[in-house]
């Protein structure tokens, strides 16, 4: 039991350490006297560049437009034979620069052949240092403490309040109005072809701080997914799919214990919006009122408990256990499930169909719980992944490294986008089919993005090789991109005291209702945490949001 | 740990410190690296426990982030969350003591019994092993046997039998922890004791049976008596880490049962301070839990001292 209780008292010492030693780790919050970095509508408008949408290659399902600021993400099923330039000679001068990006896979060596020819294509001397995506967000903050940034960082929005990117903003990050708003992007056409939401969300202060990368002007926070191969099979299809009802009794049809097989995995995330929820605000005469406080939240919730009390969400989600989600998924043991519209791609039709030979993923329409009323979505922000150049460089590296950044956002087919995505010819991809195929130097150096997370061109779907998914999606998008709306305070940064953030995190509430659709509380348990929410800072919250952001820079919508 | 010591040693003259300095320098050269190891990860972290008593801002650093005393004690002892965490911690603590506490013991005694030198190393080996496995991947363990989709589970399904829910069960969460602890953790902890049971001197055995000592009263006047300093140091350790009970095995059960049953003192740290970037919060309630800890340490060790034992170091 000794070398036991040793282990745990490195542990608790450890611990420990952690909250202790957080001045060294880690940043958040925001200092006592700080503005709110949210952004006036007028003001805005003067720093934002100008949209100017170019498409060199012609897409195979083109874009069609939803809402307004929404269309959908055009698709490609062939990769066109002859690249084309879109940017003339060699953007840079020869400046030596460094830059951090996130990395979720393995760190590709240094000074290897493709940062090599990328330097030569680029005309500078980019040091890229990619970091331990999982670590990330402990390894800016000790740069950002010691004001020690790169000269180019990417800052993922999720986690802004773990930067302090309001903070940051005018402080340690360049300020790239005076290069940017209005007809000044022209010099940069790959960048003026970015979605005008997606310069929003990283803009602070009625200033542009943020670089997009992967924006899209269809963003969502995901969707409810099913095995169509399976529904397809049984006669089910997913327009028969109109309200919650539909779906409770799915899951009776098809849960079927015995044979290991539940209807459901967790989907609270992804199918509370259609009880008519926003994902946090929502105004209503011209009162802001979070989605805790809306009748409708508890009729969300009463559902996604009796789903799991009936017994039609899979005993490990129910488990928390979401890491073997997907293989759960993959292999048919649950039928219906929540995700990103990210998991919508290459990688999982390749996986799905390796466990089952007929796998095809598909998407419930958005739907409105009772269904009758209209169908509702709220959008999610245009881009969550800006990059931003240190405040210390000159105006003239700036502007050389806004070259740069515009040959890196060149269109989807381009010679720039080849070279930035697949590398060299011959060296790093070869043609299979027309399609650009990475060698093993492409797996090693290439395929382990780090460029794109400077900055990228706006969302396509293409998935070469798998023409069903890229086909799916895109259909999917043009049947639901009229049901989508922009929610209170759209692509709005807005840095908050820290009392006013752990109030907006709301923990105990969050834990409560996690309980409720796991099915061990019940509706009045949640209930009596937003109460006690509200009272401990809930209330405070709506007061502050109202007095510093909706009052002062309206509702972004 | 055993009976090495030499009694001689207090008899003796003090020498200088200069002298001793001579003579020790190679021993004392020999601890440097686990003091500074010691000194680096234990002792300078320490400095940041100045964020429980500020509204810490890591942008703006420790200098000069803003001091509000002890306002974040006082928010954290009117959090209800923070007393049923500290609730829990206890109670898990308790049942461990009561359920785990002699495990490892009875193991060490059975272990030691067994004659044949092979059986005595496999079995050894098979008790080792779990120790060496994540938490990750002994929860995964119990999930695949026991979880409601798990081989027990389908087994009691497809016999139409009725399934039994211990994977998810926050009323017998206690229970389920502790198994799983017991079942990663008391074969290691058998080590200690067996080193104990290896310094007791076979005579007595020898001389006890001659006359005509059975083997309980052998296990009752010679081997239990030989262990009770052991014991006693490790009852002293275990209760003063009385309010550590453990990190990612509450960390990954915590969506199962839900944060009440499964949040303890570490886990309420981790989600509401550091998680939420509320990083003084959560300090607080490391501080407390430390001070507690300290207090329990130095409680425990007085008893022991009490019963006459040597308890963390010799009086």
């Amino acid at each position: 039991m000794g070398t036991e209780l040793n282990r745990r008292s490195f542990l608790s010492a450890s611990l420990v350490g952690v909250a202790a030693m957080s001045p060294l780790l880690a940043a958040c919050g925001s200092g006592p006297a700080q503005k709110t970095g949210a952004n006036t509508e007028s003001g805005l408008q003067a720093a934002l560049p100008a949209y100017a949408p170019s498409s060199p290659v012609t897409p195979d399902i083109p874009s069609v437009p939803g809402g307004p600021d929404i269309m959908t993400d055009p698709g490609f099923l062939t990769y066109p034979a002859n690249p084309v330039a879109t940017v003339p000679g060699v953007p840079g001068r020869g400046g030596s620069y460094s830059a951090v990006t996130p990395l979720w896979g393995t760190v590709p060596p240094a000074g290897n052949a493709f940062y090599q020819a990328m330097n030569k294509a680029l005309g500078v001397e980019l040091t890229m240092k990619p970091a331990d995506g999982n670590n990330y967000n402990t390894i800016i903050p000790t740069m950002t403490a010691a004001k020690k940034l790169p000269d180019w960082i990417q800052l993922p929005s999720w986690w802004n309040s773990n930067f302090n990117v309001g903070g940051l903003a005018g402080t340690q990050l360049a300020d790239l109005t005076p290069y940017l708003a209005g007809d000044k992007i022209k010099k940069y056409p790959n960048l003026a072809a970015i979605p005008t939401g997606a310069w929003r969300a990283g803009a602070w202060g009625d200033k542009l701080y943020g670089i997009p990368s992967f924006s899209s002007s269809i963003a969502l926070a995901g969707v409810v997914f099913f095995r169509r191969d399976i529904f397809d099979a049984k006669g089910i299809t997913a327009d028969q799919v109109r309200s919650a009802d539909d779906l409770m009794n799915l899951g009776k049809e098809l849960t079927d214990a015995k044979a290991g097989v539940w209807a459901f995995d967790d989907v609270w995330t992804y199918l509370y919006p259609a009880w008519g929820l926003p994902n946090k605000w929502a105004v209503d005469n011209g009162k802001l009122v979070h989605k805790y406080e809306l009748p409708q939240f508890l009729d969300a919730l009463d559902w996604h408990n009796k789903l799991a009390a009936n017994g039609y969400l899979h005993p490990d989600g129910m488990a928390g256990d979401k890491s073997n989600a997907n293989t759960r998924f993959y292999a048919g043991k649950t039928l219906i499930t929540g995700d990103g519209t990210g998991a919508w791609n290459l990688a999982d039709y390749q996986s799905g169909t390796a466990a089952t030979a007929s796998f095809r993923r598909g998407a419930f329409n958005v739907i409105s719980a009772d269904g009758k009323a209209t169908p509702q979505l709220f959008l999610g922000p245009s881009t969550s992944e800006l990059s931003y150049l240190n405040g210390n460089l000159k105006p003239e590296q700036i502007e050389e490294l806004l070259a740069v950044a515009n040959y890196l956002a060149a269109p989807y087919g381009s010679a720039e986008y080849t070279m930035v995505n697949f590398g060299v010819e011959g060296l790093h991809y070869t043609r299979q089919n027309g399609v650009p195929t990475a060698t093993d130097a492409g797996k090693k150096e290439v395929q382990a993005q780090t460029f794109p997370f400077l900055a990228s061109p706006r969302a396509v779907i293409s998935n070469p090789g798998g023409d069903v998914v890229t086909k799916d999606y895109a259909a999917w998008q043009a049947a639901n991109a009229k049901s989508l709306y922009k929610p209170v305070f759209w692509n709005m940064n807005i840095s908050m005291p820290q009392s006013v953030a752990t109030a907006d995190a709301a923990q105990p509430v969050e834990d409560a209702i996690k309980d409720c659709y796991h099915g061990k509380k019940k509706v009045a348990d949640v209930q009596s945490a937003i109460a006690t929410w509200k009272s401990s800072g809930g209330d405070k919250l709506t007061q502050w949001m109202t007095d510093n952001v909706l009052s002062k820079y309206g509702t972004g919508q | 740990m055993t009976s090495t010591a030499t009694p001689v040693t207090t008899a003796r003259p003090r020498l200088s410190w200069r002298v001793r300095l001579r003579r020790d320098r190679s021993l004392l050269l020999m601890t440097v690296p686990a003091v500074v190891l010691l000194l680096v990860f234990n002792y300078v972290p320490l400095f940041g426990l100045a964020t429980a008593f500020q509204e810490y801002d890591p942008l703006v650093g420790v200098w000069n982030s803003e001091w509000v005393g002890f306002d974040q004690f006082t928010r954290l002892f009117a959090d209800s969350l923070f007393w049923g965490a500290l609730n829990n911690t206890l109670y898990l603590s308790f049942v461990q003591l009561v359920l785990f506490f002699p495990i490892p013991i009875a193991l060490a005694l059975l272990l030691n019994s067994v004659i044949s030198q092979r059986i005595r190393n496999f079995v050894q080996s098979v008790v080792y092993l779990p120790h060496f496995f994540s938490w990750v991947l002994a929860i995964t363990v119990f999930q695949q046997m026991l979880g409601g989709a798990g081989v027990l589970n389908q087994f009691l399904r497809g016999n139409d039998i009725g399934t039994w829910d211990i994977m998810t069960n926050p009323h017998t969460f206690a229970l389920l922890v502790t198994s799983q602890a017991i079942w990663k953790e008391a074969g290691w902890g058998i080590i200690v004791f067996l080193a104990a049971l290896a310094a007791i001197n076979t005579d007595l055995y020898e001389a006890a049976a001659v006359d005509g000592a059975g083997r309980w009263r052998r296990l009752w006047h010679i081997t239990l008596p030989g262990l009770r300093g052991v014991i006693m140091l490790m009852l002293v350790l275990r209760l003063g880490n009385a309010l550590t009970v453990g990190f990612e095995q509450f960390l990954i059960q915590r969506d199962a049962v839900g944060h009440e049953a499964a949040d303890v003192l570490d886990t309420f740290s981790f989600y509401y301070g550091i998680a939420t970037g509320n990083y003084s919060y959560g300090a607080a309630a490391g501080l407390f839990k430390s001070v507690i800890s300290l207090l329990l340490i130095w409680g425990a060790n007085k008893l022991a001292h009490a019963f006459g034992e040597d308890g963390l170091y010799r009086r």
